[in-house]
């Protein structure tokens, strides 16, 4: 049994989405356990797939054959489906189990149930399944198969309120932008699969020379998952979805983008190893730089506190990729500040989704109180909801890397790494950092402090269980950073930095 | 134990501890100064009113859309154009993509 | 060259998608645009699997020796095509619930969320 854990994490979520309106037509409460019940499920397979990978090292599950270990065909060739899980998938899978355990619990009392709630849980397991197919897939068609499964369950998460006007636009905008990047991910693909016929993601690292249809493959790989990870002059989709899905919602998202993210690294660290120049690793390190400015500067200037979190959102992709953009600079060399950069940018994927989750959460529960996230309206509400504004103050801090929260740990890592390579990068890096701090007080501020406002309903204590959570991870990230880092973080970044060969050796043997 | 606390960096290192304790003196020295403060303010007379300018002042909240109000009004032509740039027209987004697509292809061919 | 017909189709049609996506402002032929780069990027799967003078890659209809044309590329094509369906289906889902909410189509009218 315990032998199948990495699909189990994949198909129940699946099925089990599928499972949640049958279940609502007889109880709803029914229906509300058994969604706890299979996120509860996937949280321990993807601990326990993690304690496994970072004890044991790579985790190789093929479909379809007579045993899961049974990576090649006779022949010799990698024909079958597969999932490989290194420490990076791994530790990916953790990001969305931990954020997922936190989101359904607080989407269950969040969500109306004269509002399809039972269809929104449908949605946000199908996206869970996705993400965590993303995450653990070894092959690129499949790969390419979850990518629009999450597209397809994310964007009808965002247009989920089709009574609001905003929903269905931002729903629109986003889709078209997805399925765009979607086919051009499926084109590189096909490139691939003409030159190679191959589809497996270990085979073709093995096998690309770095011809005229790779480098082409390469380029289309690029623009499609930056695209969907979110990265500047890409990210205009970003804003408008985090701000319209029901924020209980948004957590899920903020993993997509993440695992999307995920899907870049795999692709340049593991595929093309190598094989390219150091211009792709400076290109996904200015875009970064780009990135984290211009979101900072235009939360700076929102009204509404959902889009504000967004941007706040989106600007901290701009530093994951200078972490990571940091290592692939520095890929050939190996030098150690390169390491300690990439260590950085991975650290910071985790931190930033309990940051950013968290301030999604708070501004569910301003919305779920007042009715209204304009910050023209609000105000006043730190008298009302105190816990709520400790939290929000929390991750705000958090987000722009003030000591001793977690964003601190992993912002000092992607400093001093990238001051190495050049100084004006770390520059740029704080001044987005500062500008952050700025924007958060104007946000704590226009939300919590002023003068005492009417608090129509109190926060329901599940909305205050899953903050603290969060919260408590916050600080002690913080506060004893090494640990994670020693025990999660460097087999991620290590799978990325040297682990290509174990990578290769798992799948095709030798 | 002190691997747990501390984040060593390859050029330094950080640790959540020794800030604490540096920010424990920073509070009580705060501490310090705040409990000697003026002895003639009494809570609950009219020196808790608020004062604009020497004025009374009604309604003094500085809404948070005013903070910074400075710096975006010297930054107005960064912001406009960035503002510009979110303009909400689908095709204008499709547009950045292929910017974005061909300036990739120029890198990785070229 | 007759043979790289199905390619030269199928950048022709990437194009169009392309200059559908840049320059119509109907929702609706936007979403047409996504399903013509859709049917390009599918049409060019199925002929990179095309093997000259194969049959159909079932075994119990093969003779014995024939070349076959690959079966992978068709299994991807199908799969793409599904979600594809999916896709589109949910684009103008939303293109109809956008225009009962603003009575329009027009891309440049709807930008409610800018900024």
């Amino acid at each position: 049994m315990s032998a199948h854990i990495p699909i189990l994490a994949i198909a129940v979520p699946l099925l089990g989405g599928f499972a949640v309106p049958l279940l609502a037509k007889l109880h709803k409460g029914l229906r509300d356990a058994w969604a706890l019940l299979v996120v509860l499920f996937v949280g321990a397979c993807v601990g326990y797939v993690a304690v496994h990978v970072f004890t044991q090292g790579l985790w190789v599950y093929v479909l379809g054959a007579r045993h899961p270990q049974e990576t090649l065909a006779p022949g010799g060739f990698p024909i079958r489906i597969m999932l490989v899980v290194d420490g990076m998938s791994a530790f990916m899978g953790v990001i969305a189990g931990l954020l997922a355990l936190v989101a359904f619990p607080f989407a269950l009392r969040f969500l109306p149930e004269e509002e399809g709630k039972s269809l929104a849980l449908t949605l946000g397991l199908l996206l869970l399944a996705g993400i965590l197919g993303m995450a653990y897939t070894g092959d690129l068609f499949n790969f390419f198969v979850f990518l629009e499964v999450t597209s397809i369950a994310a964007c009808a998460l965002i247009g989920f309120r089709t009574w609001t006007s905003r929903a269905p636009e931002a729903a629109f905008k986003t889709m078209l932008l997805y399925s765009l990047s979607g086919l051009l991910f499926l084109l590189a693909v096909a490139f691939l699969y003409g030159e190679y016929g191959a589809l497996n993601l270990a085979y073709l690292a093995r096998e690309l020379r770095g011809t005229f249809v790779d480098r082409l493959a390469l380029g289309l790989f690029l623009a499609a998952l930056l695209m969907k990870a979110a990265a500047a002059p890409v990210h205009f989709w970003a804003p408008d979805a985090y701000g319209e899905v029901p924020a209980a919602k948004a957590l899920l998202l903020v993993v997509n983008t993440q695992v999307s993210l995920y899907g870049l690294w795999r692709v340049l660290f593991t595929l093309y190893g190598g094989l390219w120049d150091a211009g792709v690793g400076w290109l996904v390190v200015a875009l970064g730089l780009l990135t984290m400015v211009v979101a900072a500067f235009m939360a700076l200037v929102q009204t509404d506190l959902g889009r504000l979190v967004a941007y706040g959102a989106v600007s901290q992709i701009g530093y994951m990729m200078l972490g990571v953009g940091v290592g692939l600079v520095s890929l050939a060399g190996r030098p150690e500040y390169g390491l300690v950069a990439l260590k950085g940018g991975v650290f910071h994927m985790l931190n930033d989704a309990l940051t950013v989750g968290l301030l999604f959460l708070c501004v569910g529960a301003v919305e779920w109180t007042k009715g209204t996230r304009d910050l023209r309206e609000l105000g006043g509400l730190g008298h009302g909801l105190p816990e709520v504004a400790l939290c929000f103050l929390l991750a705000g801090l958090a987000l722009a890397g003030l000591p001793p929260l977690n964003g601190f740990a992993s912002k000092i890592l992607i400093y001093q790494g990238s001051f190495r390579l050049s100084p004006i990068l770390t520059a740029v890096a704080v001044l987005a950092s500062i500008l952050l701090l700025a924007v958060f007080a104007r946000a704590f501020q226009g939300a919590f402090l002023g003068p005492k406002a009417e608090v129509p309903n109190r926060v329901p204590g599940v909305f205050l269980l899953s903050m603290a959570v969060l919260a408590v991870g916050l600080l002690v990230l913080g506060l004893v950073p090494g640990f994670f880092l020693e025990g999660v973080v460097t087999p991620a970044a290590e799978a990325l930095w040297r682990g290509r060969a174990l990578y290769l050796a798992a799948v095709l043997g030798g | 134990m002190k691997e747990t606390l501390t984040l060593t960096t390859g050029q330094g290192f950080w640790s959540a501890l020794i800030w604490a304790a540096a920010a424990l003196a920073t509070l009580l020295l705060a501490g310090l100064l705040w409990w000697r403060g003026r002895r003639e303010y009494k809570r609950g007379t009219e020196q808790e009113l608020p004062f604009l300018s020497g004025e009374r002042a009604e309604n003094p909240g500085v809404g948070a859309l005013h903070l910074y109000w400075g710096l975006t009004e010297a930054l107005r032509p960064v912001l406009e154009r960035l503002r510009s740039w979110h303009s909400g027209v689908i095709n204008d987004y499709a547009g950045w993509f292929v910017v974005i697509l061909g300036i990739v292809l120029l890198l990785v061919l070229v | 060259m007759i043979g790289n017909l199905p390619f030269v189709a199928c950048m022709v049609l990437i194009a169009l998608g392309f200059w559908t996506l840049l320059f119509k402002r109907n929702l609706v032929k936007l979403v047409i645009g996504v399903g013509l780069i859709e049917s390009g990027v599918n049409l060019f799967l199925v002929a990179l699997g095309y093997v000259r003078g194969g049959v159909p890659p079932i075994y119990t209809y093969a003779p014995a020796g024939a070349p076959m044309v690959l079966p992978t590329p068709q299994a991807l094509t199908l799969t793409s095509i599904v979600i594809g369906l999916a896709t589109t289906a949910l684009m103008l889902a939303f293109a109809v619930v956008i225009y009962r909410h603003k009575g329009t189509l027009d891309a440049r009218k709807i930008r409610e969320l800018r900024g």
